[in-house]
């Protein structure tokens, strides 16, 4: 090595210095959750006790645990749940299956585009309800039909997503791997995908949404006897308030719970990308 | 880097001091090239008829306005860019497409952000089957990033590095391979000063060393001169070639009791390019400096 490198190989003494960070600070952020929970949940419990609003449609919060508790006791909510959960996750992985292959060949083929974008488009923009009763004409009550408009909920908002994220790759980086000797499926498999990848992820989060959608429709409209969304239905019926907010707490916490889910993929699986911008 | 043998063939001289001609390794002859706007349905013409031989282990240098067309004279060669009048030939056979024979350096960067500094290095070997073998690739990684002066970075991503760290880690992707043509878009454009000087001496001995052919894009009059054996001076868009000089500087240019940058042919030279460059080279140049 000459002088003069030994220059530019000085860049490399920057200081890299260990940091203390609490082990207790991850634990933060749960406290303040919990804290946060129980002021809503005591909110919730005066200002119903105060009855400014008919308990007929706004129950105590306690109320609507006990309900919780009694509904996983005696087995009225476990098997709905489980039944709505099962079905959900199997629509989007079915989703998922289809709509990812079929977006990045639409985002990578002039003529795919072509021929597929105006459905993708009509099918994404179309409202979901408007095809229940074809659904049910076509497959009657039940499983299948539940199951079918979770996948149409699902699969459009992945395709579309997966598309625009191949539209967004570098051409610079493509002409990279050409340089290095990449070969066509080479350039798919280490640049375009691995680009595409956050994209991918948020089309799977934004079929969670829609899907979540899909399977309450499914469910309420549908008139299987099954899933939360029966269980929604029949505590409406019956005039069951506090039936009625556990399962929307219940909804509310799986969906959560799944957007967190990908918020985890989604860091780990591109964490060049500085997600908690978007 | 230091494989002379492996380019040291009896034709591989440098060829300014070749006394026989011969027969140019990349030829442009009478190429125009541009790009479509399909909506607009207009083509915007960025270089015009032409012309360029370039020998055997030559370092010619590309300098001219932004815009103008360097770019894509380079990416000509690559073979991105096909021209839509005349001809691109390397070693008499038309361009096609890119090819192992050469490599380059991008004007951004162009690397892989999911992976390390170490595998976008890779990158450039692992695709090819039986390139460089699989053992001998950790060594050259190493050897490639001693050069570019970035030993202690294998594990970063691009972007944990700063912009001129970048561009160092795609200029030793490019050289990792041993390409018989470099190309090379404004590869020092990033880089700070020091370092900048101490990579084109740098440069300067692989060159010397490989007899690589490079093909070399800057902003910068003084480092055209000090490394190239000729420079093609090129004219705003649509990029025409203004005037090709030869640099007849003795080599090494970066010995110390060399100090070339002090001698009265480095001054006319400058002086001359600086004529040429008149009207741009001021815009040119100020783009340069706040890059
Ligand atoms: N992909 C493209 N599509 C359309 N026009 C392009 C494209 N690439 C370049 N151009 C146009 O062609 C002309 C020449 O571009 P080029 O990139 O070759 O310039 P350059 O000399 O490299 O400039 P700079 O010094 O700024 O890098 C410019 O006017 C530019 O707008
Ligand atoms: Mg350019």
């Amino acid at each position: 090595m000459t002088e003069t490198i030994q220059g530019a190989a000085r860049t490399n003494d920057q200081q890299i210095e260990s940091i203390h960070v609490s082990r207790f600070a991850p634990l933060k952020n749960v406290a303040i959750t919990v804290v946060n929970l129980a002021v809503f949940f005591v909110i919730w419990e005066l200002v119903a006790r105060a009855e400014v609003i008919n308990a007929l449609f706004f129950p105590r919060a306690t109320e609507m645990f006990a309900a919780l508790f009694n509904g996983f006791a005696d087995g009225t909510i476990w098997p709905q749940l489980s039944h709505s959960l099962t079905n959900f996750l199997i629509g989007l992985a079915i989703s998922a299956v289809i709509g990812i292959p079929v977006g990045l060949l639409m985002g990578a083929s002039r003529v795919a585009d072509l021929i597929l974008s105006p459905y993708v488009w009509a099918m994404t923009s179309l409202p979901r309800v408007a095809l229940i009763p074809l659904l049910i004409l076509i497959m009657g009550f039940g499983n299948s039909m539940q199951l079918t408009i979770i996948v149409l909920s699902a699969v459009f908002p992945i395709m579309v997503n997966c598309m625009a994220g191949v539209k967004t790759v570098e051409p610079s980086l493509v002409r990279a791997g050409e340089v290095f000797g990449a070969s066509r499926p080479q350039i798919y498999l280490k640049v375009i995908l691995p680009y595409t990848l956050p994209f991918v992820i948020s089309g799977v989060n934004q079929g969670i949404a829609r899907g979540l959608v899909g399977m309450l429709i499914g469910e309420l409209l549908g008139g299987g006897g099954n899933g939360l969304g029966f269980l929604l239905d029949k505590a409406g019926e019956q005039f069951d308030a506090p039936m009625l907010y556990a399962t929307l707490i219940l909804l509310a916490v799986m969906s959560v719970g799944l957007v967190q889910a990908m918020r985890w993929l989604e860091q780990h699986a591109a964490p060049w990308r500085d997600i908690s911008r978007a | 880097m230091g494989q002379v043998e492996a380019h040291s063939a009896p034709g591989a001289q440098r060829a300014v001091d070749d006394a026989v001609p011969e027969p140019a390794l990349i030829e442009a002859a009478h190429v125009t090239a541009g790009y479509d706007n399909r909506r607009e349905h207009t083509r915007l013409i960025a270089l015009r008829d032409v012309s360029l031989q370039v020998r055997r282990g030559e370092f010619l240098a590309i300098v001219g306005p932004s815009g103008c067309g360097k770019t894509t004279f380079i990416n000509l060669i690559a073979g991105f860019v096909k021209p839509i009048e005349g001809s691109v030939r390397v070693r008499g056979s038309e361009v096609t497409g890119p090819g192992a024979d050469r490599a380059m350096v991008f004007q951004d960067y162009a690397l892989l952000p999911w992976r390390t500094v170490e595998r976008n290095i890779r990158f450039a070997m692992e695709n090819r089957r039986g390139h460089v073998p699989k053992s001998e690739q950790a060594g050259r990684v190493a050897q490639a990033l001693e050069l570019v002066g970035l030993t202690g970075f294998e594990k970063s991503y691009p972007h944990e590095l700063s912009g001129g760290m970048r561009q160092r880690v795609g200029i030793a992707r490019a050289l990792v391979t041993e390409p018989e043509i470099l190309l090379m878009d404004e590869p020092f454009g990033a880089v700070d000063a020091m370092t900048r000087e101490a990579m084109q001496a740098e440069l300067e001995k692989i060159i010397a060393e490989t007899r690589q052919t490079v093909v070399f894009i800057t902003h910068s009059i003084d480092e055209a001169i000090l490394l190239a054996d000729r420079i093609v001076v090129i004219s705003k868009r649509p990029g025409t070639i203004r005037e090709v000089i030869d640099v007849d500087l003795p080599r090494p240019r970066f010995d110390e009791q060399a100090d070339v940058q002090r001698s009265p042919r480095f001054g006319e030279i400058r002086s001359h390019l600086w004529s040429l460059l008149a009207d741009e080279a001021l815009g040119a140049k100020q783009e340069g400096a706040s890059r």
